[in-house]
């Protein structure tokens, strides 16, 4: 997988890193809204866990597909640092990935969780922290663990074809 | 002088009369000229010397032509003809990554100044879209949105398939790629851009904003229509045989080109339809 073992970028791997932030982009911007009280779930979040598969590629690229959705959705100067703790929470993804994504993946949660929820109060004053808190904990952790089922399914299937695949 | 110059290029070298030559740089000379010209004579300053430096230009590109349509049929021929049908070209002569890395870069400083532009309008007014402007409809640009996702995941397994030896599976997803492409330009020059302007909803006399979405567009509109005919000659190329799992150096190059302009459309996507949404 491009990046897997390294965080140094090539030039190959450009279309990861785009075909991410376009996956985050366009789920954000382009799909219909699912809405969790305050909080609107974002299905560019799904594919964080894959950030273990894709490698540095997918850290850059869904943080720049943030980003991206941010320009078009909330367009304040503090909803423009999101990508800044989604970067530090996906970068913890990865380096996670060798002994538990999951834990990596929990740990995303309760970054992007505690920043939006300091946040969306700030960009919507009749939203309270505790009514914020709550949806954004949900809304995070619904997206995070779909995705790392996911994530585990394509892990598994990659690991079988890698075996079948090698010498006997 | 030209014969052992076109020795040369049989063993995988740049001739020898591209290299050296005076014309690249008096094209670019030659279009700042041209766009000083432009700026005087829409600004009405000096109306004769804006005529003059547009001519001026205009012999420049004369004089390129003139010297240079002289060899392009045998360019043409010698591209696709020394190559036989099943035969693979050398290494690049050039480095394919620096080339596509510099072409990135000038990409970049040309939609960085584009963008520049829209902030610096879109900063000069207190609510942006300004008062009038219309709230526009994302359907068609979703389905762009799709078109260009798919065709960017396309070419990344079309390369993965050859890097793995599957030719047939590459052309495949090759072909699948370039229809997918051509698909872009026809939904917004047969669909998006003329639903918009003969209905009235926005036009480039609308306002700033409707100025500033068609030139954006129209600028990323080129570059997707430059990244169709690139794939078409990467598709003849394949056909041609000339691609192996060790030797696709111009497909990756087309399909970062290709992801690049995949990455302006969502910054147009999220900017101008999403973005017209917003009041701030």
């Amino acid at each position: 997988m491009a990046g897997e073992s390294t965080l140094n970028l090539k030039l190959g791997d450009f279309g990861t890193f785009v075909i991410f932030a376009a996956i985050y982009a366009a789920g954000t911007l382009g799909l219909p809204k699912i809405s969790l009280l305050a909080y609107q779930v974002k299905i560019g979040e799904i594919p964080s866990a894959f950030v273990a598969l894709f490698g540095f590629p997918a850290i850059l690229g869904l943080t720049l597909g943030q980003f991206i959705a941010n320009l078009g959705v909330e367009a304040s100067p503090i909803a423009m640092l999101s990508p800044v703790f989604s970067f530090v929470g996906l970068l913890i993804i990865y380096r996670s990935r060798k002994f538990s994504t999951l834990a990596g993946c929990i740990a995303y949660i309760v970054i992007t969780g505690f920043w939006l929820s300091v946040m969306l109060p700030i960009v919507k004053p009749e939203v309270s922290t505790s009514q914020a808190a709550i949806s954004v904990f949900a809304g995070q952790f619904i997206a995070v663990i779909v995705g790392y089922l996911a994530y585990l399914v394509t892990a598994r299937t990659l690991s079988k074809q890698g075996q079948s695949s090698a010498p006997q | 002088m030209r014969h052992a110059a076109e020795q040369n290029e049989s063993q995988g070298h740049v001739p020898e009369y591209y290299e050296h030559s005076i014309w690249p740089a008096l094209i670019g000379l030659g279009t700042g000229v041209a766009l000083t010209g432009l700026f005087l004579l829409l600004k009405g300053l000096i109306f004769p010397g804006s005529l003059l430096l547009l001519l001026s230009f205009g012999a420049v590109l004369f004089g390129f032509l003139y010297h240079d349509t002289k060899s392009w049929a045998s360019v043409v021929s010698r591209s696709f003809g020394r190559i036989p049908r099943d035969s693979v070209l050398g290494a690049f002569p050039v480095d394919i990554n620096l080339t596509i890395q510099i072409v990135i870069l000038t990409e970049l400083l040309l939609f960085g100044g584009a963008f520049g532009m829209y902030f610096a309008i879109r900063a000069r007014f207190a609510f942006w879209p300004p008062p009038g402007s219309p709230i526009l409809d994302d359907f068609l640009p979703r389905i762009q949105t799709l078109v260009l996702i798919s065709s960017s995941l396309l070419i990344e397994w079309a390369i993965w398939q050859l890097k793995r030896g599957n030719v047939g599976a590459f052309k495949v997803g090759l072909i699948g790629t370039t229809i997918l492409g051509s698909l872009f330009p026809i939904l917004q020059l047969g669909f998006e851009w003329p639903h918009l302007i003969l209905n009235n909803i926005l036009t480039p006399a609308t306002n700033f904003f409707g100025a500033s979405f068609y030139l954006l567009t129209g600028i990323h509109g080129a570059h997707v229509v430059a990244g169709v005919i690139a794939y078409g000659y990467t598709d003849i190329r394949a056909f041609m045989g000339q691609y192996t799992a060790k030797n696709h150096g111009f497909v990756e190059a087309t399909a970062t080109y290709w992801h690049f302009v995949h990455i302006i459309w969502l910054f147009l996507f999220a900017l101008l339809w999403q973005g017209s949404r917003l009041l701030t």
